[in-house]
């Protein structure tokens, strides 16, 4: 029992530290807190904002097209799926690609337009990251990074896509698929079960620390 | 492109599963080796998967860390062979723009044990493995490959080649070993947990880049940097929380990585741990964890509070006494003087103190820049240093005492009254204040030292200077103040009794000085001080002999000279000390065992080398984790003990934590500034093999038993 009360305690004020002085280079975002607000472009050149989304579920995907750890859900078709029963369930799912310019990843609107093509992939948008902006805000560190926002803005699930950390599509099958499993939660208003899982896949390209 | 080829490649190589233990690709070239060439039933033993990557290419350890994914080997043997789990290397931390990844870069075996049952009947033993491995560089790559490795089976288990035994001993030494201390966390304020590892007596000084490597994701977030803290009493580290949602567990595994430095190099060590979650321990002495800024600018604040108020505070102190004795001298000498000079005079003063502690920063900066850590009071882990320091009260002791008084430039303690050397004399009081005042400082002020000397350079300085003004402070109040001097008595024949008497002090900080010369040089540091003291009191007397145009002034001086030149090669005898042992600290030497060892002795290594007997010693110290890893892995393993037995090795252990004199000598003896060190004297040898400061268990007994067999 003291061990709850210690956590609590703790959690709270280990995320005031955070909000006070964010130390690492890349922020961590919070579970149960307003997740990091942003503004990107799409492919198409449409602006999304992520306050204008208040009021719907939002899920974040960033994503790396050379990534076989993204190659490994694309090519079972088991990312286009998720989009799609999202969509289905008037969510709005973001594709965010966040490679730096020059990295592995890095695509301009026509490439990423291509890419989504050839995977008949079913996103609400792709959004531009170049500048690593939203992965940074949201402490992201793989390809692909989850996160889903809440109707209220709050961010309540981060982590990997599935439960089994490898390349190999044949896995996925046997997998917990976390994502889908917290937004069937989340639409039956219930608290997401598996919250915070680990991220896995290749390291998010980010510019070269200066 | 490349990755395509590579996957070709891959898929071509992996093709044959015939007789493949090598797979090559564009990036690493994996092998499946094994310690044996000739497998014994019942028998375990080791293979290895070798991933030799490409520069810049790294594979991942067990917690890959923020990004990858481990190798993993699936085994397909025959009924009833086991194969055990990868025992990993100590990974390397892999910072690629902010995300920490845990790998290796270079080369790596993966170590597995295999056991095939008693009862195992072929006359082969076909091993069939295939490995995952994710390699990356900026880019990464999912590799596998498919090994086949048949070992004849026969009646006693044979070893491979000297080369592959070379690598898996290599490899072995590269797998963090069982820690030898308990370790505990705490959670602080903030959340996150802190980890203390209890190994006591460590010297700090000779540890570095002390590195906690979590065992899985979740608990602890992998960090770029870790600010840990070694002292005598064990290892802190704060840590920052992971990212799982569950409660903080009860136990945090991992793998702890530092460096120690000794007289031969650095070595890496790594340990295993588990620490298991301890409520009692206090968050409040977790001053580094939460590391914004606004907590480090109110530290800053304090700190130089804490400075100005502890350098107040030294004037008290008895180091510092022997300088206020000069002190007063010297305001005496001013009592009466114009209100000019006195200021003139205490501000010369404060100038010595604050140059000196500068100069002391600088010193202490160049030192941490050049070698890593230092630890305050450094200058009188010097023998010679303590030597010096002890002359120089003596001289002045002297001097007060009336046996001489000094013309010319360093006339602050002596007759001249012309200002202009006054101010030179009050300058280098203060000078010397600062430099005696140190050893005092590190007990009462370890808080804010402790802060400066591991805050960037700038802060240092801020720190020390602070020190330097709260020494001066109660001279410039006086020097300032008309009504504080006005209660100061008129000049008079006081005076000279006053200075007469304050030289006790001054012979008293001497002999304090030599008690500390003991414990850095031993008994003869004594005779060759108080030898010293001889020579200079004669020189002086010497020097006073006669006016400056007698005919034999000449030949006074070259002997005074000689005299003083003799008093310093003193210095030079006591010098050669070991640096590490330096410190009188050390505390019972409760980390040695003698568990099967002799305690060591001249008297019993001459004996047993007399009587033709091969004898191994083991020089150790409690404080040594490198002589405590060879214990572990080469020395203290049933097959070294076995070897030890069978060779009848007399077995002389040396325990050095305390600096046992006998020892010391014999390290000199073999020039070698300190532990670990090993020797084995062959039967009939008078002379020992050194053997090197990273020992295996191979090593050990082939050295155990090579002699055997020439003896034969």
């Amino acid at each position: 029992m003291s061990n709850v009360v210690v956590h609590r305690r703790s959690l709270l004020l280990g995320s005031m530290v955070l909000a006070v002085a964010p130390v690492a280079a890349h922020a961590t975002s919070d579970l149960g807190k307003p997740a990091p607000l942003f503004t990107a472009t799409d492919s198409n050149g449409k602006s999304w904002s992520l306050a204008g989304l208040r009021g719907k579920i939002v899920v974040l995907e960033t994503t790396n097209h050379g990534c076989p750890y993204v190659g490994k859900h694309y090519r079972s078709g088991n990312m286009q799926a998720q989009q799609r029963e999202a969509a289905a369930g008037g969510m709005i799912w973001l594709t965010v690609a966040s490679s730096a310019p020059g990295k592995q990843g890095y695509v301009t609107a026509t490439q990423a337009n291509e890419i989504v093509a050839e995977h008949h992939a079913a996103p609400a948008a792709v959004l531009l990251d170049p500048e690593s902006a939203i992965a940074r805000a949201y402490g992201a560190t793989v390809t692909p990074h989850m996160y889903i926002i809440d109707a209220s803005g709050v961010l309540v699930y981060k982590g990997g896509i599935d439960s089994i950390a490898t390349a190999d599509s044949n896995d996925i099958p046997r997998a917990k698929q976390y994502v889908r499993a917290a937004l069937a939660e989340l639409l039956a208003d219930k608290p997401v079960t598996d919250a915070s899982t680990r991220p896995y896949g290749c390291n998010l390209k980010y510019a070269e620390s200066a | 492109m490349s990755r395509l080829l590579a996957f070709l490649v891959s898929l071509v190589l992996a093709l044959p599963a015939a007789a493949q233990s090598v797979v090559t690709t564009d990036n690493v070239r994996a092998e499946l080796l094994s310690e044996v060439s000739q497998v014994k039933p019942g028998e375990p033993f080791w293979v290895a998967l070798r991933e030799t990557m490409q520069p810049h290419w790294h594979t991942y350890w067990k917690n890959p860390g923020d990004a990858g994914q481990p190798t993993d080997i699936a085994w397909k043997l025959p009924a009833g062979v086991t194969a055990g789990p990868i025992v990993w290397p100590t990974p390397t931390k892999i910072d690629v723009s902010g995300v920490v990844n845990y790998g290796f870069e270079g080369d790596v075996l993966l170590l597995v044990k295999i056991t095939p049952p008693a009862d195992f009947t072929g006359s082969t033993l076909p091993l069939a493995a295939e490995a995952n491995w994710l390699v990356c560089s900026d880019v990464c790559i999912p590799e596998n490959g498919k090994f086949t490795l048949t070992l004849p089976v026969g009646p006693a288990a044979t070893p491979a080649d000297p080369a592959t035994r070379a690598l898996f001993d290599a490899a072995r030494r590269q797998v963090p070993m069982e820690s030898p201390w308990p370790a505990r966390f705490g959670v602080a304020k903030s959340g996150d947990p802190f980890l203390v590892v209890d190994a006591k007596g460590l010297k700090p000084d000779t540890i570095r880049d002390v590195y906690f490597f979590p065992a899985e994701w979740g608990a602890v977030a992998n960090m770029a940097t870790q600010s840990a803290r070694v002292t005598a009493d064990g290892i802190r580290i704060p840590l920052k929380k992971g990212d799982a949602k569950a409660a903080m567990p009860q136990r945090i595994a991992g793998t702890l990585q530092l460096s120690e430095k000794t007289a031969d190099g650095e070595h890496r060590q790594a340990f295993d741990i588990a620490a298991t979650f301890d409520p009692t321990l206090a968050a409040d002495a977790a001053p580094l964890t939460a590391s914004g800024d606004d907590g480090e600018t109110l530290a800053l604040w304090k700190a130089l509070v804490f400075a100005l108020l502890g350098g107040l505070i030294l004037n008290l102190m008895p180091c510092v006494f022997p300088v206020l004795a000069m002190k007063a001298a010297s305001f005496v000498r001013l009592a009466g003087q114009s209100r000019r000079d006195i200021r003139r005079d205490g501000l010369a003063y404060a100038a010595g103190v604050l140059v000196t502690f500068g100069l002391m920063a600088a010193v202490v900066l160049a030192i941490r820049a050049g070698v890593g850590e230092v630890s305050w009071g450094f200058q009188f882990q010097s023998p010679i240093f303590s030597l010096l320091i002890a002359y120089l009260f003596f001289v002045v002791g002297l001097n007060l005492s009336g046996a001489f008084e000094v013309g010319g430039r360093f006339t602050g303690l002596g007759q001249g009254l012309a200002s202009r050397s006054g101010t030179t004399g009050a300058f280098f009081t203060g000078a010397l204040a600062v430099i005696v005042a140190t050893p005092c400082t590190a007990p009462f002020m370890a808080a804010a030292l402790g802060f400066a000397l591991s805050k960037p350079a700038p802060q240092t300085v801020a720190v020390l200077l602070a020190m330097g003004l709260g020494l001066a402070l109660p001279y410039l109040a006086l020097a300032f103040t008309p009504a504080l001097q006005r209660l100061m008595p008129r000049p008079g024949a006081w005076m000279d009794r006053l200075r007469q008497f304050l030289a006790f002090p001054m012979y008293a900080s001497a002999v304090w000085m030599i008690w500390v010369l003991t414990q850095q040089a031993g008994a003869d540091g004594v005779l060759y001080a108080l030898g010293g003291m001889i020579l200079i009191a004669f020189a002086i007397w010497l020097l006073r002999l006669g006016t400056p145009v007698s005919p034999t002034v000449w030949l006074r001086r070259g002997v005074a000279a000689l005299a003083v030149l003799l008093a310093f090669a003193a210095a030079l005898k006591v010098e050669d000390q070991p640096a590490t042992a330096a410190s009188a600290s050390g505390g019972p030497s409760a980390g040695v065992g003698f568990d099967g060892w002799e305690r060591f002795s001249r008297a019993r290594l001459d004996e047993a080398v007399t009587a033709r007997k091969p004898v191994f010693v083991d020089f150790t110290a409690a404080w040594c984790i490198t002589c405590l890893v060879n214990e572990r892995v080469a020395l203290e393993t049933a097959n070294t003990r076995h070897a030890f037995e069978q060779t009848g090795t007399v077995k002389l252990r040396g325990d050095w934590t305390n600096r046992d004199p006998e020892i010391t000598a014999m390290l000199k003896e073999l020039g070698r500034a300190g532990v670990p060190l090993y020797l084995y004297w062959a039967p009939g040898a008078d002379r020992p093999t050194i053997l090197p400061q990273i020992l295996t268990e191979a090593s050990v007994i082939a050295t155990l038993t090579s002699s055997q067999q020439a003896k034969r």
